[in-house]
């Protein structure tokens, strides 16, 4: 007969097991499975068995049945499963043995907060969490311990991010303008063009007509960004609207300036 | 350089506690907000220890340019910026071993947006949720990316921004200060332009007002307490589930006169 097995953190609270009749889980004393935690509405949810397979259904609560960390409506289960109910879960047992096999032991989930309530994840339950995310809408995450998810099957259609290029440091060789260099490497987070004290790529020479603060490159985990200052840059002859992603051969004019925009090893 | 400032926080209409904090250091053209958190483990400690700690380090660190950074210090940064970054670090541990010694405090934690504008840069670190947002032009923009799970799950595409404003998970970070004793702090910097409008502001702002109301708020009131003001009512009268703190700076060049301006033509180096 399959079970539901009802646990507060590591420790279980009590076992019940699933006939004809469907399981009421809530706050009420009514119920089959009571928690008595203000998070969990009157009646929450229940499950039950809908031909042949084991089913979970939320009775509208308040602050939503999680199960694997999604939010569901209805859901079908499966031997393993937790549902995430307040700050309780129940651990889903659907094998139909008389006597069966002991409940596996679940690794430890992260616990659905209340909504209202900010909670911060540590760096290891973080990667645990993103993976459980990912691996129900079929991504992987880079750095993550392979196998300890669940792959979702055929579902691999949503691309990850690309990992940042931090290593690779970009450059401006100064085409043509008068500047105080002829090549910058683009260290810091942030450089500015123009005639300004604060400018890392100064216009020199005749700049009483230069501004002060032409343009700006911020250097971010993707990439570099051009953005406008007093002046709209073009880049390969386009004006940039907004931050403009800068790629390798990029050809930046402004004030003057013919920068060209390269990535170095 | 004139700055007019506003500032502005409120407990909401569900809470009964309020855990934001804020404060602005004028002199030095630093703006602190934190959010924290903990409930019972009060929070509100947590983000009064973040801004008077942050405030507390930069102002030494201007006093004696000597004090050591705390952390590494990153070639990317300039000085400010590692300052400010170290200022953060400091919180993080002043906030930790608070709530190491102090069993009441255990749980307490806080998200932080520190910005200060010197030499025409804004320096800018962060942690958690707290936002800066930038007004230039017309043009409002978010500078600071959330460090919550549900924005992490919209930057590897997982959900969809619509997804995310709906999504039960919202309140779930993935970094604050409080909470480990490394914490990453965002940083980065941004030139700043004459008439730039800096907006700090915690969750319950942006959970109940949109960017749209926000922008436009910033561009049709008379002075930048007029604006918070509104804001704050704003995020109050749409249900306020939040405490919300809000603190706006807009940055004017101070206009010289005609002589001032004739004085330093004279005296500009005439390049070859």
């Amino acid at each position: 007969m399959p079970k539901l097995t009802l646990k507060f953190e590591d420790k279980v609270i009590k076992e019940v097991a699933i006939g004809t009749q469907p399981v009421i889980v809530g706050r009420s004393p009514d119920t089959d499975i009571q928690i008595d935690n203000l998070a969990v509405s009157t009646n929450h949810a229940k499950v039950f068995v809908e031909e042949g397979r084991l089913v979970v259904e939320d009775m509208n609560s308040l602050n939503g049945t999680f199960v694997n960390n999604q939010k569901i409506q209805r859901t079908v289960l499966k031997t393993g499963d937790s549902i995430q109910i307040g700050k309780h879960h129940l651990v889903v047992d659907d094998s139909w043995e008389a006597g069966s096999a002991p409940v596996p032991d679940q690794p430890k989930k992260m616990v659905a907060p209340k909504v209202q309530e900010t909670m911060v994840l540590d760096s290891k339950k973080r990667l645990e969490m993103l993976q459980q995310a990912a691996a129900a809408a079929g991504v992987k995450i880079p750095g993550a311990p392979a196998g300890s998810a669940p792959a979702a099957a055929g579902a691999a259609t949503v691309p990850a991010a690309a990992p940042p290029a931090r290593a690779r440091l970009g450059t401006l060789i100064v085409m043509s303008g008068s500047t105080d260099q002829r090549e910058y490497l683009l260290s810091g987070k942030l450089t500015v063009i123009g005639k300004s004290d604060m400018a890392t790529v100064k216009i020199t020479g005749f700049n009483w007509f230069k501004p002060k603060i032409a343009a700006q490159v911020n250097k971010r985990d993707d990439g570099y960004y051009l953005t406008k200052g007093d002046k709209v840059p073009t880049v390969n002859g386009l004006p940039i609207q907004g931050a403009a992603k800068l790629n390798d051969g990029d050809l930046i004019e402004v004030a003057g300036l013919k920068l060209n925009f390269v990535y170095k090893d | 350089m004139k700055v007019d400032i506003g500032v502005r926080t409120d407990v909401g209409r569900v809470r009964t506690n309020n855990e934001d904090n804020f404060k602005v250091v004028p002199e030095l053209h630093l703006f602190v907000l934190s959010d924290g958190m903990g409930g019972e483990a009060h929070g509100e400690v947590a983000s009064q220890m973040a801004v008077e700690g942050i405030a507390a380090h930069c102002q030494e660190a201007q006093k004696n340019p000597k004090t050591p950074l705390f952390g590494p210090h990153r070639p990317d940064l300039t000085e400010t910026t590692n300052r400010l970054v170290s200022a953060v670090q400091v919180a993080n541990q002043m906030i930790l071993q608070t709530a190491e010694r102090d069993p009441t405090h255990r749980g307490m934690g806080a998200t932080v947006v520190v910005v200060r504008v010197s030499n025409g840069r804004m320096s800018i670190a962060h942690v958690g949720d707290s936002r800066l947002y930038l007004m230039r032009l017309g043009e409002f923009q978010q500078l600071t990316n959330d460090h919550s799970l549900v924005a992490e799950q919209v930057r590897r595409g997982i959900l969809s921004q619509d997804q995310a404003e709906d999504s039960k998970m919202q309140s779930v970070l993935l970094r604050a200060l409080g909470v480990e004793a490394e914490v990453e702090v965002e940083a980065d910097e941004q030139i700043l332009m004459d008439g730039d409008t800096l907006l700090l502001c915690s969750d319950g702002l942006t959970r109940m007002v949109s960017d749209e109301e926000i922008a436009l708020t910033l561009q049709t009131a008379d002075s930048a307490q007029k604006a918070v003001d509104r804001l704050v009512e704003m995020a109050c009268d749409y249900g306020g589930q939040d405490n919300v703190t809000v603190v706006a700076a807009k940055f004017k060049k101070t206009s010289d006169g005609l002589l001032a301006r004739a004085w330093r033509w004279l005296n500009e180096p005439l390049d070859s």
